[in-house]
């Protein structure tokens, strides 16, 4: 069963698409396994939605408090022209229905959530039972990856300098803290140190904002690793 | 991204605040999107644009900072209402939580091509429209599969007939029918979502 999911607001910025596409895909491909916050997610939009569309929300922001008078008439204008043209637009809108895309590592095939079959991936760096994937979202500091770690691997000791976010997408992986199963939305930060360890093997997608940080004993001969992982 | 989200979060059941909108001004906007979805109606088109274009307008200055991305949000929103009407199920939700939708995905979509210098459209996977959900199996349940049915159908267009014929009266499977017409299944499952609409709203108005 999932026990790990997105705090309430980072599911409300997910909603008014404010969050970066890393986490964003995140959320989306938690909640396609975890009723509980879709519906939450259900919940919040129509709240968003009624909250944009009340028809008195006039204090929002004070860009829209400009003085009515002078945009008023070309507005009207410029409304006209843009209906115009956009009724002219006889064709309606196709439904495009895309086959699932499938990925092979260490002879497993997986099949990718719908969040991330469009981004664009670089190829599988591997080192030992570790095999990660770059998703190249370009979102500055923020490194997004699919992690595969073979049975029996593992990642040795760490902390975070920023925040680690680990969604489980396939398999399962225990640490200090306890086991994780496929959907369970695993955030972390530089409080948390842990040593994941997986027996079946797993998928994760990840997303953090700074290389991890190995703090035991020879481990921090390791800390390359770190680098490589996120 | 300054908060600090704590690591083992039970997720709260979330309270829907009261919603100020007037149950009748929903109805009001759900009837002008059927009537843009099955009459192509520019009247009902240009009511709801006049309903939508301040407020789109007062989201895109909020999220997107310029009054020229908030103009041009709400060029691509309204652009999309009008070309994906038949899509909207009013059985499901309010119109307003479909336009939302549609905006926030665009207005998501104009953002990251500022933040990340990216053109490409994830918004349609993050968000998808369930096609599943979208054609029901059973629309056509005993009660509607009577005689009278038959003189709504054939006052659809041809493109729309041939598809609900092929489907309730051949008995072929969409996959089927999208090989023997040479279209993509898409089309066959855009063309059947707009007979629909059409059929729904006939039968209903002749109850
Ligand atoms: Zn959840």
């Amino acid at each position: 069963m999932i026990t790990h999911h997105p705090k309430h607001e980072l599911l409300s910025a997910f909603v008014e698409g404010e969050l970066p596409a890393s986490l964003s895909a995140a959320i989306a491909v938690h909640a396609e396994m975890c009723e509980i916050c879709a519906k939450n997610i259900q919940h919040l939009t129509e709240e968003s939605a009624a909250n944009f569309f009340s028809p008195d929300v006039k204090t929002y922001n004070s860009y829209s408090d400009k003085p009515a008078s002078n945009t008023a008439a070309t507005d009207e204008l410029s409304y006209e022209f843009m209906i115009d043209s956009i009724t002219e637009d006889e064709s309606i809108a196709e439904l495009v229905v895309q086959e699932p895309l499938e990925i092979e590592i260490k002879g497993s095939t997986y099949q990718l959530p719908t969040a991330l079959r469009s981004m664009s991936m670089m190829g599988w760096q591997k080192m030992g039972k570790l095999s990660r994937a770059r998703l190249n979202l370009n979102e500055g500091a923020l490194h997004s990856s699919l992690l595969h770690i073979d049975k029996d691997g593992g990642v040795p000791s760490h902390t975070h300098k920023g925040f680690e976010l680990t969604l489980l997408l396939e398999g399962s992986f225990e640490d200090e803290m306890g086991t994780y199963v496929k959907g369970d939305f695993i955030w972390l930060t530089d409080k948390n140190t842990h040593t994941p360890h997986t027996t079946e093997g797993c998928l994760c997608y990840t997303v953090a904002d700074d290389a991890l940080q190995f703090i035991q004993g020879l481990s921090k001969l390791l800390n390359p690793i770190g680098a490589f992982i996120y | 991204m300054n908060t600090p989200w704590n690591y083992n979060s039970a997720p709260a059941e979330i309270i829907l605040r009261n919603s100020t909108m007037d149950p009748d001004e929903q109805q009001q906007l759900k009837g002008w999107l059927y009537d843009i979805a099955t009459d192509r109606d520019k009247a009902a088109f240009t009511a709801l644009f006049s309903w939508f274009a301040p407020k789109i307008i007062r989201f895109g200055i909020q999220k997107l900072n310029t009054e020229s991305a908030a103009n041009e949000l709400l060029q691509e929103t309204m652009s999309n209402i009008w070309r994906k009407a038949h899509l909207f199920d009013g059985d499901k939700g309010q119109a307003t939580t479909w336009v939302y939708s549609i905006m926030r995905n665009l207005s998501f979509d104009m953002l990251r091509k500022v933040r990340s210098n990216r053109e490409d459209t994830l918004s349609d996977d993050i968000w998808p429209i369930a096609e599943a959900e979208l054609i029901e199996d059973n629309v056509f349940d005993d009660h509607l599969m009577s005689t009278h049915i038959l003189k709504h159908i054939n006052t659809l267009p041809e493109a729309q007939k041939e598809i609900v014929n092929g489907l309730y009266f051949q008995d072929l499977s969409q996959e089927q029918l999208a090989t023997k017409l040479a279209i993509p299944l898409g089309t066959v499952k855009s063309r059947l979502r707009l007979a629909l609409v059409k059929l729904k709203q006939q039968i209903g108005e002749s109850k």
